[in-house]
């Protein structure tokens, strides 16, 4: 070991200084580098320029504007994809002056159908986070990019004369085919080495039920469009589980075209799947199972190695027999016996899924990897860790010990996108690329496969993905670009290559989803577990906002209210509001958890329709490092988790502290009753429409267009998309968590939730509520000087610069929809990130819903370019295209054959508060009463 | 010259006593509580205060009601003894007009500051502008900038030609006490006063005709702040009765400091002569009579309230009476409209140690009284998603603090530099009173 450096960079020896053939410019053609490589005796300084892409190995806009005046590439669409746990979302992403501002849904893409969910949205902000890491790491201080070549030849050097003895590769889930062939690539380079996956929402269960059913890692993927009936056993169908913005897509349309699916839900948390269901079961944990076996034995499945009794599953069993294509869904935290219950209910009942084969490179029981990786941790068997992409120094089980075995290892290695627990704790740290700014490649839920292609320049120089690594490690540095090329050349032949690239670039899909496996059930699936143990249990479930803490640093996340609590900015023990009632809690007391002789300081918070006997603790919060967004929200789960990575484990304890330390949320309510901001018909039924309220006032002409939408609160499943669209697009400020306290929050479109029914098992109906844009708009005529105005087409506008802040149109404003600067926010939105089509506003100012204005105007100056006039559909609001379900519909009502005319001539057309006389162009359509009994 | 009014010109003339620096003193603090509360308004913006959406307003409109009614109550009571010629304008008028404009100035700093962006205040007046802008006329908010001016200008005319006559005198005796500078300083403020007849002529004249301005005014100024809730959509403001309530719950808290004044004034100033038993009596009965007109106005909003057809407006009063708001609301009514029931005692509203702190409890009375209003007024608004809190801030204490302490620092200096009670009523009731003396 050399001794030439500081102590502080420990024991690596130094780098050789750079050759200066090594200084020349990079060759373009990476063959020819190869061959540069090997004709240099491969000098350690050119790995640090070969390792990256070059700038031009720039992604391929989809729709470049080919007018003059912005014919710069830099205001151009991408088509690309999102990862979600290792599985993707298709995306459209629109850069203006080069950086990315907005991300879209992709309408080709299998997991988007044109839909975001809010962590798409959200990507553009971590995209331009400033506490993003940005530097290769030794120890903690930042070093040249020739010190971590240096390091990484010689530890190559070192594995290859081992074999990889004591190597581990620990990453995420990855469904990425380069990656995978790399990865392959590397285990055969070095034989003793070994790759572990962590996930710490892996749901290894439903891997093992496979294995049980069918002796092959597949998946079973539920078709919503053509199934009767669902039966989802602690399944998030259309908020959490894979592909769920498809499944949400078929379900509604299914349901628009009077097939609907009845929806039943049995669950210990309430998600936003059991609010839109017609039949709901709050079931703690410890009877998931045994529900399971009795609405299959019911069914009259074989097989059976035991029976068992619940009360509702003969009502269960009556409605999934009655309806043809019924599928059973297990989702995530429920055992292998209950998913492998439901492959057999399903072959039993010819459902409506496929199965299909696991999307992920090597599908694994992650959570076992890990506690094996950790026994051989402890055990000395480790001597190099690379963790890339992954944070198991916070978000494996604390009982794990995980982190504390990480120290002690003599070669660390972390690639993440922020310096966070596990970076803290590793010799080396290295930054990872942005999805946006990067190469690669991806599967979707149902195998479909996608090229990523970079929409943006890098933003941190010296950021490298797992296939710069992975490469380094075998000799062959290899961009990211060249890497992805060669795969598909592989894949494609060379032949096609040129062609099918163009098009997956394209498309922004490389393949289609394989074919459907046609497989019978394997005797002796049914391994029931031993029953749980009586008392009070944890439920682990993930955050609906920041998953298992990945998305902890995102602002715009973190700020957005949950759908279900409200909460914001944390997370709070969820529990039914009877047991705290029993147990003498009061909303926002904090109690000191203990599980297996762990504690943990959590506020308690009621969930009405919360099953009894057990209380979820969400994951994700509470971190450590990563920044200032995430750090010290809420309370840490994962020091509770067991270190098997259950999802619900039992012997829970409570005490009290005697605070009272409530959870930021926008909710003081806990449950609000819809009065009759909801209205509900039945199947069929048409609202009685009012006559029009006699006015004083004229109407106000609209020769031209008049704008107006309308939002179907029977599509609505309360996802937060649309709010979250409307943040990225309209340059809507965070205002932090004081601020949320204070009720100074500025999403400009809020989802209000309303639960009816008793406490126990409510259902609950979301409302998204914009601006209405009332034609006899209170806050107009309040405006001391004329600050907010109707415009000739009929929208409510506010002029900024007119307004001096009297605040007296919010006060006159029935609906709330108008948010008030009180602070500056300019200078933390003044960022890349901003929309430039959007003017940030200054303190002191009131502002609210446009109805995208920009977007309005951009499409007439181009209708008005081509010489034509506006279509309908041309024009779409940004919550309008994020919406999963479709509830927003958006449109020209001058015009009687558009979209938004047509719903609002549908029966279930109502305004909100139509009473007050002022006529919103935002209406609603009613819900559909189709829950069981009604 | 009359000798009787001399211990009045010599309160305003002679060194101060240590009390009175002290007062001086502690509302001259308050006055740095007020700058830097203002200065964090003006630097950091209105987020410094703790109101949100709903609660876009909160203390700033409270106090502003608040220090309107006083003002209002305080002038219409001065303006009644002008134009009713009564005798114990002599004794009180003066200072009930000083506390109105006190008042007004306090009441004045609210409109402005609360903007969110208070420097342009003027876009609110109609000017002539190159944008060719002018306010909108049918926001509630232009009246009220209407109002808050007239009202200024009113009430400080309405003092001011009251009290030429004895700045005159003053001049005098400045003069000879060989205090040239001082005597100059009242001089030009006594506009030449000389005391002919011609002058009394014309004073009388313009006093009266101000003091029937004023009462127009009072009802104009309080109404208007009035209709800026009751024009809106909110369920509990929107009532036509809301500018009766507001002007008739408003007497009392300006009645209540016009009291409290007398009695410490009496005390502090040694005025028991000018300032009588007899004087306090009709004072304090006049606090009863404007606490039981406030009863009534409670009684008539319970009634009509729940009587209201309105299912929205019911319950949004009975969450104001009933549910979360009942503390404020029944503590307005128990000390607007039942406290000073006591001064129909003639003992208690003889004593200093009974009126003053009825009197400002009655003041603080109609703060609960606003306070129920503007923030309790929104605990059922239409869509109950959006309900919540309202807490101050302590730049909003500050502000309040510092506005009552500006209204003490004007009324002693007020007591200190200029005549507390008129002197030249004074000397023309003593006048009066020896010439029905001779005629007997």
């Amino acid at each position: 070991m050399s001794t030439s450096l500081p102590p502080r960079h420990g024991p690596d020896p130094a780098p050789e200084p750079p050759q200066p053939a090594a200084l020349a410019p990079a060759p373009h053609n990476a063959v020819e580098r190869r061959d540069a490589l090997k004709l240099m005796g491969a000098s350690l300084a050119l790995a640090a320029v070969a390792g990256c892409d070059e700038a031009q190995e720039h992604g391929h806009p989809l729709y470049a504007p080919a007018r003059a005046a912005h014919a710069e590439v830099s205001d151009a669409e991408y088509a690309t994809v999102l990862e979600l746990d290792g599985l993707s979302r298709g995306v459209f992403v629109r850069t203006r002056n080069g950086h990315a501002v907005k991300v879209q849904g992709n309408p080709r893409h299998p997991a988007s159908l044109g839909a975001t969910d809010v962590f798409a949205e959200a990507s553009v902000l971590s995209l331009h986070d400033p506490n993003r890491s940005r530097r290769i790491r030794r120890d903690g201080r930042p070093v040249p990019p020739a010190m971590l070549d240096a390091a990484m030849e010689r530890l190559r050097a070192d594995l290859s004369a081992r074999g990889g003895q004591g190597l581990r590769i620990l990453t995420g889930p990855v469904s990425s085919p380069t990656i995978g062939r790399v990865m392959g690539a590397v285990l055969a380079a070095f034989p003793e080495a070994r790759w572990h996956q962590h996930d710490p929402l892996s749901d290894d269960a439903a891997l093992e039920a496979a294995m049980r059913a069918y002796d092959q890692p597949l998946i079973s993927v539920p078709d919503p469009g053509r199934a009767g009936a669902i039966l989802c056993i602690g399944a998030d169908l259309l908020g959490q589980a894979p592909g769920h913005l498809r499944h949400a897509r078929e379900w509604i349309n299914a349901r628009e075209a009077g097939r609907a699916p009845r929806l039943i839900v049995a669950e210990a948390t309430p998600s936003i799947t059991g609010a839109r269901a017609d039949l709901r079961i709050p079931l703690h944990p410890a009877e998931a199972e045994p529900f399971a076996r009795a609405v299959a034995a019911a069914l009259g499945v074989e097989g059976l190695a035991a029976r068992a009794e619940h009360p509702a599953a003969g009502d269960v069993a009556a409605l999934l027999r009655a309806s043809p294509g019924a599928v059973v869904v297990a989702g995530l935290g429920q055992g292998a016996a209950v998913h492998a219950l439901a492959h057999a209910m399903n072959a039993h009942l010819g459902a409506a899924r496929r199965l299909l084969p696991h999307p992920l490179v090597r599908p694994e029981p992650m959570a076992a990897s890990l506690v094996e990786l950790a026994a051989d941790m402890a055990a000395g068997r480790v001597t190099h860790l690379l963790m890339l992409g992954t944070n198991p120094a916070y978000d494996a089980p604390a009982a794990l010990g995980f982190a504390e075995a990480l120290r002690d290892l003599p070669f660390t290695l972390h690639l993440g996108f922020r310096q966070d627990e596990t970076a803290r704790l590793c010799h080396w740290h290295l930054p990872q690329p942005h999805p946006l700014e990067a190469w690669g490649d991806s599967r979707a839920f149902d195998g479909t496969p996608a090229i990523r292609q970079p929409a943006t320049a890098t933003l941190a120089e010296e950021a490298r993905g797992e296939v710069e690594l992975l490469s380094a490690l075998l000799g062959a540095p290899l961009g990211a670009y060249q890497a992805v090329q060669e795969t598909w050349r592989e894949t494609w032949g060379e032949a096609s290559f040129p062609a099918r690239w163009a098009a997956a670039l394209e498309e922004g899909l490389a393949g289609e989803a394989p074919p459907p496996l046609d497989l019978s059930l394997r005797p002796g699936w049914d391994r029931p577990s031993p029953p749980m143990p009586a008392g009070m249990a944890a439920v682990f479930a993930p955050d609906p906002h920041i998953r298992a803490g990945q998305e902890a640093h995102d602002a715009w996340l973190q700020e957005m209210p949950r759908p279900l609590t409200k909460i914001t900015w944390g997370n709070a023990a969820l529990m039914a509001p009877a047991m705290m009632v029993e147990l003498g809690l009061a909303p926002g007391d904090e109690v000191e958890l203990e599980l297996g002789g762990r504690r943990v300081l959590a506020p308690c918070w009621p969930l009405p329709g919360h099953a009894a006997g057990c209380v979820t603790l969400p994951l994700g919060s509470g971190r450590r490092a990563g920044g200032p967004v995430g750090e010290g929200r809420g309370f840490d789960a994962y020091v509770l988790r067991p270190a098997d990575g259950a999802w619900s484990a039992p012997g829970l304890s409570f005490r009290p502290t005697g605070r009272n330390r409530p959870p930021i949320t926008t909710d003081s309510h806990h449950r609000l009753d819809p009065v009759e901001a909801i209205r509900s018909v039945l199947p069929g039924e048409v609202l009685p429409q009012p006559e029009r309220d006699a006015s004083l006032y004229r109407d106000w002409p609209y020769p031209g267009h008049a704008w107006g939408m309308a939002i179907d609160i029977d599509a609505c499943i309360g996802c937060n998309a649309c709010a979250m669209a409307c943040q990225a697009e309209n340059n809507v400020p965070v205002v932090g968590p004081l601020a949320v306290q204070q009720g100074r929050e500025m999403h400009w479109l809020r989802v209000d939730r309303y639960h009816h029914g008793v406490d126990e098992n409510p259902g609950a109906s979301f409302q998204p509520v914009p601006c209405m844009h009332c034609e006899q708009a209170p806050c107009e005529p309040v405006c001391p000087v004329n600050a907010t105005l109707h415009d000739h087409e009929g929208l409510n506008l506010m002029v900024y610069p007119r307004c001096v802040g009297t605040r007296t149109c919010s006060n006159n404003c029935p609906y709330k929809v108008r948010r008030f600067n009180w602070a500056d926010h300019r200078r933390l939105l003044d960022t890349p990130a901003r929309n430039p089509d959007v003017t940030l506003r200054t303190r002191g100012v009131m502002e609210k819903c446009t109805y995208c204005i920009q977007r309005i105007t951009t499409a007439r100056s181009q209708a008005s370019t081509e010489g034509r006039p506006l279509r309908d559909g041309e024009v779409e609001t940004a919550c309008q295209r994020a919406c999963p379900t479709r509830a927003i519909t958006f449109g020209d009502i001058n015009d009687p054959d558009s979209a938004v005319s047509r719903a609002k001539r549908n029966g279930r057309h109502y305004a909100l508060l139509g009473q007050l006389g002022t006529r919103p162009r935002t209406t609603y359509l009613a819900r559909v009463r189709t829950e069981v009994g009604s | 010259m009359s000798d009787i009014t001399v211990p009045v010109a010599e309160a305003a003339l002679r060194p101060g006593a240590w009390s009175f620096r002290l007062s001086v003193a502690a509302c001259a603090m308050g006055i740095i509580v007020l700058a830097a509360s203002v200065a964090a308004v003006l630097v950091w913006g209105v987020g410094v205060w703790g109101n949100n959406i709903p609660h876009v307003w909160g203390f700033d409109l409270i106090a502003y009601a608040w220090w309107i009614g006083i003002a209002n109550a305080a002038s219409l009571f001065a303006s009644i003894l002008v134009l009713r010629r009564h005798g114990l304008r002599t004794a009180v008028n003066r200072f009930a007009e000083a506390a109105a404009l006190a008042a007004i100035l306090a009441a004045g700093f609210y409109p402005i500051l609360h903007l969110g962006r208070a420097w342009l205040f003027y876009w609110t007046l109609s000017y002539p502008s190159y944008t060719g802008l002018w306010p909108q006329f049918g926001s509630a908010l232009v009246w009220d900038f209407w109002g808050i001016m007239s009202h200024i200008i009113v009430t400080s005319l309405f003092w001011y030609i009251g009290l030429i006559p004895d700045l005159a005198t003053m001049r005098d005796r400045a003069a000879m006490a060989g205090r040239t500078t001082l005597a100059r300083a009242y001089g030009l403020l006594a506009l030449g006063w000389r005391g002919s007849v011609a002058h009394w002529h014309r004073h009388q004249a313009a006093y009266r005709m101000v003091a029937a301005l004023v009462l127009p005014l009072l009802l104009w100024a309080q109404t208007v702040v009035a209709l800026e809730f009751a024009t809106t959509v909110v369920p509990a403001w929107h009532q036509a009765r809301l500018p009766l309530h507001v002007i008739v719950t408003g007497l009392p808290s300006g009645l209540g400091i016009v009291l409290a004044l007398a009695a410490v004034l009496r005390v502090a100033l040694s005025l028991e002569r000018f300032i009588d038993d007899k004087d306090m009596d009709l004072l304090g009965q006049l606090v009863a009579c404007a606490a039981l007109a406030a009863g009534l106005a409670y009684a008539h909003e319970l009634l009509v309230g729940f009587l209201e057809e309105d299912p929205t407006t019911r319950a949004a009063l009975a969450a104001r009476v009933l549910g979360d708001g009942a503390t404020a609301y029944w503590g307005a009514v128990l000390l607007v409209a039942l406290l000073p029931q006591l001064l129909w005692s003639a003992t208690l509203r003889r004593h200093a140690l009974a009126t003053v702190p009825i009197g400002l409890l009655a003041a603080a009375g109609v703060w609960l009284d606003r306070w129920s209003i503007v923030v309790d007024g929104l605990l059922r608004p239409h869509l109950p998603s959006m309900s919540r809190g309202y807490s101050p801030s302590l730049a909003e204490w500050g502000l309040l603090g510092g506005t009552i302490a500006l209204f003490g620092l004007v009324l002693l200096l007020f007591g200190r530099v200029i005549p507390a009670v008129s002197m030249y009523e004074t000397r023309h009731e003593e006048s009066e009173a020896e010439a029905e003396e001779e005629e007997r």
